[in-house]
């Protein structure tokens, strides 16, 4: 069993679960920067209605001749942008690059459960993401129809649309292998004494979300399947009957919209709390280690995050409040979704009480774990807005959902990211990152990630619709030219703010200080147990696991952390 | 050990984009219009035809006369887009049945439909001009050669769709959201007619005759037309309308001479 010595196997083809991981970390962050790009694109549309931009004219003749950018470019953009982002960015980057780093090191496995099946369920991204960017080049362009891909219009769409269609089955394979390897490593590799409440908040929040994907993915797969039967066999799934596209009748007949709606969402609003549950989980890590005080509540961070997951699969429908759904019905999922603010507000209190009277440390996952709490909390707290059927019914489709969808993808899931990446950096590649970059680059995205998100509510109180490709067409609507501007200059600065990340990131791989084997002094068995970076295999011996996760500050104790495999008669 | 299923995987993963890309219909084919059997439309100045080097010395004139009541013709309403409505100080109406003071049909499509068969026509170098201005098209009726540049113009300051269903050729969907922004087009077939429609003014409409040779006409304010430059033989004249369908007849010239035709049009 010993490891093929080509550099193919170790580092492309690899089953060792930290190459996979920084596979897809890697993978993840690309294509954030490039979902980040189209945003870009879409903001310089929307800061300036039509202006043109000759150098995308060079770049994309069809979609901005001569620069000016067309409507139907900008469907394109903003499909692209959601389902970059969700699809190849965030779910990625939360699941598979820390899910795939951490579960082993944390439970104190050698690797996965299945080292081949993870292997595939990277490689299964990469035709997933050249048959999504494949529509850039087809006729009629990339999907368009929005990342939701609602029928009827995603069945008429072209050939851009299909191949969405077809990358997100790659992805939902891609994600159930996954999810399969992560129970099956949490249930039955465990290190000796690592008790399931023992486990690290992370590997809990992984463990669950990875029910999660088991439970919700297949819907979304089989519901693909139907589309895609729609759009290439003429099946009449999600097509009604009568319906005229330009004029011209089509061929289906007794296929229910709604029914795409519905499947779409049963997998969809879980995939919400898929890509935040991680995030809270590595938030639970880092607090309690830079506040050097156990994690408030662990046993109801555990529950509460248990509890989110069973909500988070009863409440697909509030996104169809006003989609003709029987009122009554609408009632019972407006009462779910407020519930799930339940189990939610108990993760900010614990967290909050974690910092309250802790010896912080601020660092920059530290400041990070803090942003993720503050902009979350707006997030959720805008949520519950959205979750109330007459609220939603004035503000539905407009510039406030998005701002509540950024404030929880960016502000929860992505500052999660930032934390997660920038606190086991160390470990992954055996180097310190640079504090001072670090901060400042979390100042900026804190300040340039409100400039552009915050005043979309104020737009979407005003009447803006999302997806609008020129408000300025619209009477109503020319008074928020300013906020416009305002939110795509930050969009630019955000972005560019970013550089300093990738330049801290990749100066930090090759010329960052060295790492210690515990810089933090966490309690965790990637510190307490592994070298940095660990080497294959992990753990030259399977340690054994004496404690919880947060023993910090432990009275009588010679320092303020015990390690979790740290046996009590080495006090 | 690995290869085998990764090399299943591939193959798997060919057969499902084949499978999932190869069926898709271009978008702008997915909805296709049947205006080849549809009604007809005056029309104005004929087109250059001396421009494709007629190859004859015979020519064909005629008028469109119209019989009856005319309908009367529909007010459009561009209130919803301001960027129209302050164009006009005068009402609009849709130039569907415009009568001339002297009785004849405008917007009336003329071609030769048959009796150039087995000949072949270059494209003219210049191009036919179709602009929106004023949120309507101008012309509202005119021809092209097949393989002729198609320059589509949008002269207002607000966003423009020219949504053409061409049958023969392909069609194609553009936007053109600025002032002064051009497209350049090309019909591959011959095909009578091509309608075009903007779906942000969804009162907007043309008509494009795509024919193979340089002898078609449109009726303008005289309700007459003339097809110069014809070589002799005997003809086919197609008169088409957009409410009220076509009309044939046959004629015969020889060099030098030139052919009468009169077509006439009844209300409905």
């Amino acid at each position: 069993m010993t490891q093929s010595p080509s550099l193919l196997r170790r580092y492309v083809f690899s089953t060792d679960h930290k190459i996979i991981g920084i596979q897809f970390l890697f993978t993840s962050l690309a294509m954030l920067l490039i979902g980040g790009a189209l945003a870009m694109l879409m903001r310089w549309q929307l800061g300036w209605p039509s202006q043109p931009l000759s150098w995308m004219g060079q770049l994309a003749p069809n979609g901005m001749p001569g620069g000016v950018m067309v409507p139907e470019y900008y469907n394109m953009l903003f499909t692209m942008h959601g389902s970059v982002m969700i699809f190849f960015g965030i779910i990625p980057i939360l699941v598979g690059a820390f899910g795939n780093y951490l579960i082993p090191l944390k439970i104190g496995a050698p690797d996965m459960a299945f080292p081949r099946l993870n292997m595939v369920s990277y490689w299964l991204m990469w035709p997933a993401i050249v048959i999504m960017f494949l529509g850039f080049f087809l006729e009629g362009g990339a999907a368009a129809a929005g990342w939701t891909s609602y029928a009827p219009l995603s069945v008429t769409l072209g050939p851009g649309q299909t191949c969405w269609v077809v990358s997100l089955l790659f992805v939902g394979t891609s994600s159930i292998m996954g999810s399969i390897n992560y129970i099956t490593t949490v249930i039955n590799h465990r290190a000796p004494g690592m008790t399931f409440f023992r486990m690290p908040m992370s590997i809990w929040a992984l463990f669950i979300t990875a029910i999660m994907v088991l439970c919700a993915t297949p819907a979304l797969a089989s519901s693909l399947v139907m589309l895609l039967l729609d759009k290439t066999l003429g099946t009449s799934f999600f097509m009604p009957s009568g319906l005229i596209v330009d004029g011209v009748a089509l061929a289906h007949s007794g296929g229910q919209p709604i029914l795409w709606q519905h499947l779409f969402w049963f997998y969809s609003h879980p995939a919400v709390y898929i890509m935040i549950l991680p995030a809270m989980g590595m938030i639970s890590d880092i607090l309690p280690t830079f506040a050097r005080k156990p994690l408030f509540g662990y046993h109801s961070m555990v529950y509460a995050i248990a509890a989110i997951a069973v909500l988070g699969f009863i409440v697909w429908a509030h996104h169809m409040f006003v989609s003709g759904m029987n009122p009554a019905l609408g009632t019972s999922f407006m009462v779910a979704t407020m519930v799930i603010a339940v189990p939610t507000g108990v993760k900010i209190f614990n967290w909050l009480a974690t910092l309250w009277r802790g010896s912080i440390r601020m660092t920059v996952p530290m400041a990070h774990a803090c942003a993720f709490v503050a902009m979350f909390l707006i997030g959720g707290l805008t949520g519950i807005f959205l979750a109330s059927m007459p609220v939603d019914m004035y503000v539905h489709d407009t510039y406030f959902i998005v701002g509540h969808l950024h404030y929880v993808l960016f502000g929860g899931s992505l500052f999660g990211a930032f934390a997660g990446l920038t606190y086991w950096f160390p470990k992954m590649f055996g180097r310190m990152m640079s504090e001072r970059v670090g901060k400042l680059h979390l100042l900026l995205t804190l300040i340039f990630f409100n400039g552009v998100m915050f005043p979309m509510f104020l737009l979407g109180i005003n009447g803006m619709p999302r997806r609008i490709y020129d408000w300025s067409q619209y009477a109503h609507l020319a008074h928020l030219g300013p906020l416009n501007r305002l939110m795509s200059l930050s969009a630019f600065l955000l972005f560019a703010s970013q550089l300093l990340f990738i330049g801290n990131f990749f100066w930090s791989l090759f010329k960052g200080k060295q790492a210690p084997a515990n810089p933090w002094e966490a309690t965790t068995l990637e510190w307490t147990a592994a070298p940095s970076p660990p080497p294959h295999g992990n753990f030259e011996r399977t340690p054994h696991v004496y404690h919880g996760p947060y023993e910090y500050s432990v009275p009588g104790s010679s320092q303020d952390w015990l390690p979790q495999n740290q046996a009590p008669s080495d006090k | 050990m690995a290869s085998a299923p990764r090399a299943q995987f591939v193959t798997l993963a060919a057969l499902v984009v084949a499978i999932g890309c190869g069926g898709g219909k271009p978008q702008e084919a997915s909805a296709k219009s049947n205006t080849a059997a549809r009604p007809l439309q005056l029309a104005q100045a004929p087109e250059d035809p001396a421009t494709a080097q007629p190859s004859g010395s015979a020519a064909i004139t005629g008028r469109v006369a119209f019989s009856g009541a005319p309908p009367a013709a529909e007010r459009v309403k561009m209130d919803a887009d301001p960027q129209c409505a302050l164009q006009h100080t005068d009402a609009v109406h849709k130039p569907e049945v415009v009568v001339n003071a002297n009785g004849t049909l405008k917007h009336v499509f003329v071609y030769v439909q048959q009796g150039l068969e087995g000949k072949s026509f270059a494209a003219p170098a210049s191009a036919a001009t179709l602009n929106q201005h004023g949120c309507m098209y101008e012309p509202h009726v005119f021809g092209v050669q097949v393989g002729q540049e198609l320059s589509i113009v949008n002269s207002d300051a607000t966003l423009h769709n020219v949504n053409c269903k061409a049958t023969k050729s392909k069609p194609f969907n553009l936007a053109q959201p600025t002032k002064g922004m051009k497209t350049s087009k090309q019909f591959a077939a011959p095909e009578i007619m091509v309608k075009c429609v903007c779906n942000v003014h969804p009162w907007m409409a043309a008509y494009i005759g795509v024919v193979a040779h340089p002898y078609f006409a449109v009726t303008g304010d005289e309700g007459t037309f003339s097809l110069a430059g014809l070589p002799a033989g005997t003809y086919t004249v197609a008169a088409w309308h957009e409410k009220y369908g076509e009309q044939t007849q046959t004629v015969t010239v020889g060099d030098g001479e030139t052919g009468s035709v009169a077509f006439e049009f009844k209300a409905q």
